[in-house]
């Protein structure tokens, strides 16, 4: 694995006695791709805002970009929070040149980058404007070039395709492929898996502050059982003999669903079917999706969450 | 430093593109400029005319109060301003006589009531013209009864709708009174022009300064504005605070409720944030007090060269002659500088402060609600603490550290004591250093706080405990 540029050991954050974060260790490796999720309320907002400096922990300790906090490393650091707001009056290159001079950048570069940003992203016609002007996926747009307006190392993205059109959300995709093939890392939480599954190379998944599962989506998938959608004219039950096999149901008739053990080769089954002379007419086996995975991990502390 | 800057930039420059800022600017000299022209310019021409009545059944005083209403039109005509210019001359131009026109007019009594009508009558039939409001309405009748005169019960009836304006009732009443006065002095065989004379007869009176250097103790009017022109800077310095604290609170409830304060925090520190948005107000701050302190200086730099240049110097001409000579030659101006700072300083940390406590600019006026119960206390007293600067309520209120700069500003031109001076700079400087780490600490908690502001108890707790962001 390469450099850590992120490590946090047992963070836990606590308001007065109710624990937002708890426990809470990972590492982000160099130049990945890394997903936050989690339900409503699972602590990834808490989290980033530690990570950031911005809230401090109870207890536990971060390590970023080699530094004990972010504060030290500000300038190497991009963030765009949970809730998207510009300044209403200034004008887009504007707020995308005075984010990136506080971060360091000086004042004239700051205004040269601005205006090469909005123009590679579509939005040169738009940098006279002022941001109340703009649309709202315009808007969002704007505020995610001011967070990596400094070339940061490490980006850290807060729910960055919530409110914007499927158009939009293709085109910050590309965005944030984009950082990451110029090497740097990029953490982003969602609670849309599709995002997660296309763009992450890992992933951590948060429940009610506590971490319920990490790793690489494959690894995510493994979780859950593979099934095998049949059907057949007649019974299948004897199919309930072969090894491997965790349960059999017949959702209509002549429609029936197989879950494997973990680790069955679904290809077992049709082998199964053939030797016992199972007359098949449709074989699917499917991979469980990245969503099937979240709500079988968290769904119930969600449904719990939210009633 | 740098971040802290370029906040304070950002927020100068944004405040500055207001419609606000620049409407504050323009209207200050504006308001100046009509309140000192207006009073004039009403008198001239906006009060109506009054018409009145007369109906005397003793003949005797009738001739009397129309002379002392026409008197009352001349003199007032002389009064007039001047029109000015530029061009000395020997005499100054008076508007034309049909430009200024008498308060008051005499109107003869409708045909129909002239004649020797009952006054009971006569009254009863003017009643609704009197109470009228068209164009051909009565401002007043003043009826004389039969036997009207000195030592008789009979009272003058002086009916008039209009309870506000009593300058015709009092012109009706001196003039019948020196009447009345007049016919008794000779009843009882007195010189009623030595009774005049005595009359007019005033003691003279010097105003000497003990403070001042001998040979000069003689009080001008410099002296009085010495005493005065603090009062003057007190305004100023209150209205700049009152012209920023909106400012200061509304730029704080941008970034919460846009959620731009995250961005910030994770660029720059708390305290860079908040010293950045001090130092811009304060920058917007200044640049308005200096508009408004250059226009008042202007308008009496020129009044006073017009002053000079006309024969006679008016009395705004010496007054603006004083303010200068004042203004450019003494100690004032930095003990001002210096009250200044504090007092905006002050203040504007609370109001950052309240500002980061709130979401919406609606919370931030129910606190703002206390906050200007404290800076009207100033104002209120103001008017005492030049009468006795070195008193015991000055004093006091001297070593409360809110009001130190206020009444401070309003003594410094009477020479308090030094002690004192010191030990209430120290006060308010360790106030203030104290202030600005209490609201450094609520405002780091306070800006990333969502839902209701906080309680009174639970601030206390922020401040002596160990609560992190």
């Amino acid at each position: 694995m390469a450099l850590a540029v992120l490590e946090l050991k047992q963070v836990s954050k606590f308001y007065g006695d109710y624990p937002a974060v708890q426990d809470l260790s990972f590492s982000v490796p160099a130049g990945c791709l890394f997903g936050f999720l989690g339900p409503n309320g699972a602590g990834k907002t808490t989290s980033l805002r530690m990570i950031l400096d911005i809230l401090r922990p109870t207890s536990g300790s971060i390590t970023i970009l080699g530094a004990d906090s972010a504060a030290r490393v500000r300038d190497r650091l991009g963030y765009l929070p949970e809730e998207k707001g510009l300044y209403k009056k200034m004008k887009a290159w504007a707020v995308i040149a005075y984010f990136a001079t506080l971060k360091g950048v000086p004042t004239a570069a700051a205004k040269k980058r601005a205006h090469a940003l909005l123009e590679r992203h579509g939005l040169g016609q738009f940098a006279e404007a002022r941001t109340e002007a703009l649309s709202k996926g315009m808007a969002q747009k704007v505020q995610v070039l001011a967070s990596i307006a400094h070339d940061p190392e490490l980006v850290i993205l807060d729910e960055p395709f919530s409110g914007l059109d499927p158009v939009n959300q293709g085109v910050l995709e590309e965005l944030v492929l984009d950082l990451k093939a110029r090497g740097r890392t990029v953490i982003f939480s969602t609670h849309v898996m599709q995002h997660a599954e296309r763009l992450c190379d890992h992933l951590l998944v948060m429940a009610r502050g506590r971490k319920c599962f990490e790793g690489s989506v494959d690894d995510a998938r493994r979780l859950l059982a593979p099934r095998v959608q049949l059907r057949a004219r007649g019974d299948l039950a004897p199919l309930r003999t072969l090894p491997g096999i965790d349960a059999l149901s017949e959702l209509t008739p002549g429609e029936w669903e197989v879950r494997l053990r973990p680790g069955t080769d679904p290809q077992s089954v049709l082998a199964g079917c053939f030797t016992l002379g199972l007359p098949l007419t449709s074989f699917e086996a499917t991979r469980p999706s990245l969503h099937d995975v979240f709500v079988h991990l968290v769904g119930a502390e969600a449904r719990e969450a939210g009633r | 430093m740098r971040r802290t800057l370029l906040i304070a930039q950002r927020e100068f420059l944004e405040n500055v593109k207001t419609k606000g800022f620049w409407l504050g600017i323009l209207l200050f000299p504006v308001l100046i400029g009509v309140s000192a022209l207006l009073p004039a310019f009403l008198a001239r021409k906006a009060t109506p005319v009054r018409t009145f009545v007369v109906a005397d059944a003793t003949g005797l005083y009738e001739p009397l109060i129309v002379a002392a209403a026409e008197a009352d039109g001349r003199r007032a005509r002389e009064r007039a301003p001047a029109t000015s210019t530029n061009v000395p001359s020997e005499s100054t131009v008076r508007p034309p006589a049909d430009e200024v026109h008498s308060r008051f007019r005499r109107v003869p009594l409708p045909p129909e009531l002239a004649g020797n009508l009952e006054p009971g009558i006569l009254e009863a039939r003017l009643r609704p013209r009197l109470a009228e409001n068209g164009t051909n309405a009565l401002f007043a009748a003043v009826i004389v009864p039969r036997g009207f005169g000195p030592g008789s019960t009979n009272a003058l009836h002086f009916w008039c709708a209009n309870q506000a304006d009593g300058s015709l009732r009092d012109l009706v009443e001196r003039t019948l009174t020196a009447e009345f006065r007049r016919q008794e002095y000779a009843r009882l065989g007195l010189d009623a022009s030595v009774i005049q004379r005595t009359e007019a007869l005033r003691i003279p009176i010097a105003d000497l300064n003990p403070t001042k250097a001998a040979g000069s103790e003689r009080v001008g009017l410099a002296d009085q504005l010495t005493q005065w022109a603090p009062s003057l800077f007190v305004y100023l310095l209150w209205v700049a605070i009152f012209a920023v604290s909106q400012m200061l609170l509304n730029s704080v409830i941008e970034e919460k409720s846009n959620r731009l304060i995250e961005v910030m925090l994770s660029s720059v520190t708390p305290t860079q944030f908040m010293m950045g948005k001090l130092i811009g107000i304060a920058a917007v701050g200044m640049v308005m007090l200096s508009a408004w302190l250059g226009s008042m200086f202007g308008v009496a730099l020129w009044q006073t060269q017009s002053a000079a240049q006309a024969a006679a110097g008016s009395g705004a001409g010496e007054i603006a002659q004083a303010l200068v000579s004042l203004l450019r030659g003494s100690w004032l101006l930095p003990a001002f500088a210096f009250y200044f700072a504090c007092g905006y300083v002050l203040y504007a940390g609370v109001f950052l402060t309240l500002g980061s406590l709130c979401n919406t600019i609606k919370e931030a006026q129910n606190l703002m609600g206390p906050m200007m119960l404290v800076l009207m206390v100033p104002l209120f007293l103001m008017p005492f603490i030049p009468r006795d600067p070195n008193g015991p309520l000055a004093s006091f209120l001297s070593w409360i550290p809110p009001y130190t700069p206020f009444v401070m500003m309003n003594r410094v031109a009477a020479h308090p004591p030094v002690w004192q001076v010191i030990g209430t700079s120290i006060t308010l400087l360790s106030f203030i250093v104290l202030l600005l780490w209490a609201c450094g600490r609520i405002f780091r908690l306070g800006i990333l706080r969502t839902g209701q502001p906080p309680k009174f108890r639970e601030l206390l707790r922020w401040l002596v405990g160990k609560d992190h962001p």
